[in-house]
C-alpha cells in the first residue's frame, strides 16, 4: 500500500573521521580499516546528516561543484553506492520500518 | 645494572616503579620469577613518580560485573582499566606482560595527547628523528647505521605533546636491534616514512599525506569509535604539527646528509 518513501542517508556511528586538506579520513574501529575520501566524496560526507536523500545531496553537489543535476545525481548514487557497500553509510530507518 | 624500587607488601606481593613516556606505572605481582624477568626488562625505565598507576598482576580480584573502560585480550593474557584499577590476567611470562603494557599505554596515551608508532627513533643534535615504515621497511637497518647511544628505539617511539612542543620518547620495546634502552626524549624534528632506493633523498608531505603515512603505523588497539575518534582528533593535531618526509634511502649512513636539519 505504501509508495516509495525517500531513502535517507546517515554516517554510520561506529566510525571516527577527520576532514584535512579538504580531504577526508576515516577510520572503522571494528575493522582497524583506513578509507579516504577525495574533494567531491568529502563534501557529499559532510552533507550526509541523517535528513537528506539522494535527490537532495545531488542537488547540493550541483550548486557547488556546477555541473548538471543528471551528473550530480549519478555521481552521488555511485559515491552512496561505495560507501555504502564499505558500511561508511547506512539507511535511516524510515517511519513505516519503525512502526509495525 | 640499576635496580628498581622494589617493595614487598601484603606479605609476598612484590612492586616497582617505572615510568615510559612520562606515564608513571606501578606494577604489583606475586609471582617471584615474573617479578624478577619484568624488572630486568624495565630497569632503564625505573621511575618514583608520584601517583602512578597501579596495575595488578594475576590478581584475580575484580569487582564481578565491574565494567571496564577498556579491555583487551592477547593469547590469553586479559587486560581490564577500570576507573579505579588496572588489571592484567593470565599474564604467563614477561613478553604477555610486555604486550599488555604496549596495549594498555596506546590507551591511556590518549589522555596525554600521545600515541605509540611502529618507528626507530635516533637522537641527533639535541632532536628526535622518527623513522616509520611497516616490518622490512628499514626502521632496524637505520637505528643500526646510527651512533652508539643515539637510539630511542629501534621498533616502537612514543610520541606526545607537551606544553605544545611534540617530543619522542624511548620506550622499552624493542625490537632486532635490542641495545641498552634509554628513558629519555627530545623535541620532534620530523617523521621520516622509510623507502628503501638506490639514492638517498627526501620529498617534504602535506599533512594529509603525514597523517596517510603516521596512521597505518599506529599501535591502537580500541575498537570503541569514540576513542578513535580521540586518537584521529591527536594524528591529525601531530600530522599538521610535525613535518613529514618521505625518505628514500640506500642502507648506509649517507642518508644523514639529506635530512633536514
Amino acid at each position: 500500500m505504501s509508495t516509495a518513501a525517500p531513502v535517507f542517508w546517515q554516517k554510520n556511528p561506529a566510525l571516527a573521521w577527520r576532514e584535512i586538506d579538504d580531504e577526508t579520513v576515516i577510520i572503522s574501529p571494528q575493522d582497524s580499516v583506513m578509507h579516504e575520501l577525495n574533494n567531491t566524496g568529502s563534501f557529499l560526507w559532510k552533507n550526509i546528516d541523517g535528513k537528506k536523500s539522494a535527490a537532495e545531496l545531488a542537488e547540493l553537489l550541483a550548486a557547488n561543484y556546477e555541473i548538471t543535476p543528471d551528473i550530480a545525481l549519478s555521481d552521488t548514487q555511485a559515491l552512496l553506492a561505495e560507501m555504502s557497500s564499505r558500511k561508511l553509510v547506512v539507511h535511516v530507518p524510515t517511519t513505516g520500518e519503525v512502526a509495525t | 645494572m640499576k635496580a628498581p624500587v622494589a617493595t614487598s607488601r601484603r606479605g609476598s606481593r612484590q612492586q616497582f616503579e617505572l615510568s615510559i613516556g612520562s606515564v608513571p606505572l606501578r606494577l604489583q605481582m606475586s609471582d617471584a620469577r615474573l617479578f624478577g624477568a619484568a624488572s630486568a626488562r624495565y630497569a632503564a625505565f625505573t621511575d618514583a613518580a608520584e601517583q602512578p598507576i597501579t596495575i595488578a598482576l594475576n590478581d584475580g580480584a575484580t569487582a564481578e560485573g565491574a565494567l571496564a573502560d577498556f579491555g583487551y585480550e592477547f593469547e590469553g593474557a586479559v587486560l581490564r582499566a577500570f576507573s579505579n584499577q588496572i588489571c592484567f590476567d593470565g599474564v604467563r611470562n614477561q613478553y604477555a606482560l610486555d604486550s599488555l603494557l604496549r596495549i594498555f599505554l596506546s590507551w591511556k596515551l590518549l589522555g596525554h595527547y600521545g600515541f605509540l608508532l611502529h618507528a626507530a627513533t635516533v637522537i641527533r643534535n639535541g632532536k628526535a628523528y622518527v623513522f616509520t615504515g611497516r616490518s622490512g621497511a628499514g626502521k632496524s637497518t637505520v637505528a643500526s647505521l646510527a651512533p652508539e647511544g643515539s637510539v630511542l628505539t629501534d621498533e616502537i617511539s612514543l610520541l606526545r605533546r607537551d606544553d605544545g612542543i611534540w617530543r619522542a620518547y624511548g620506550t622499552p620495546f624493542w625490537g632486532e636491534f635490542r641495545a641498552a634502552g634509554s628513558n629519555t626524549s627530545a623535541p620532534v624534528a620530523g617523521i621520516f616514512r622509510l623507502l628503501q632506493a638506490a639514492e638517498n633523498r627526501v620529498e617534504a608531505l602535506r599533512p594529509m599525506a603525514t597523517l596517510r603515512t603516521i596512521l597505518p603505523n599506529v599501535l591502537f588497539f580500541s575498537p570503541e569509535a569514540e576513542a578513535n575518534r580521540r586518537l584521529l582528533e591527536i594524528l591529525n593535531q601531530a600530522a599538521r604539527e610535525i613535518a613529514g618526509y618521505h625518505l628514500s634511502f640506500r642502507k648506509d649512513r649517507a642518508f644523514w646528509e639529506v635530512l633536514p636539519a
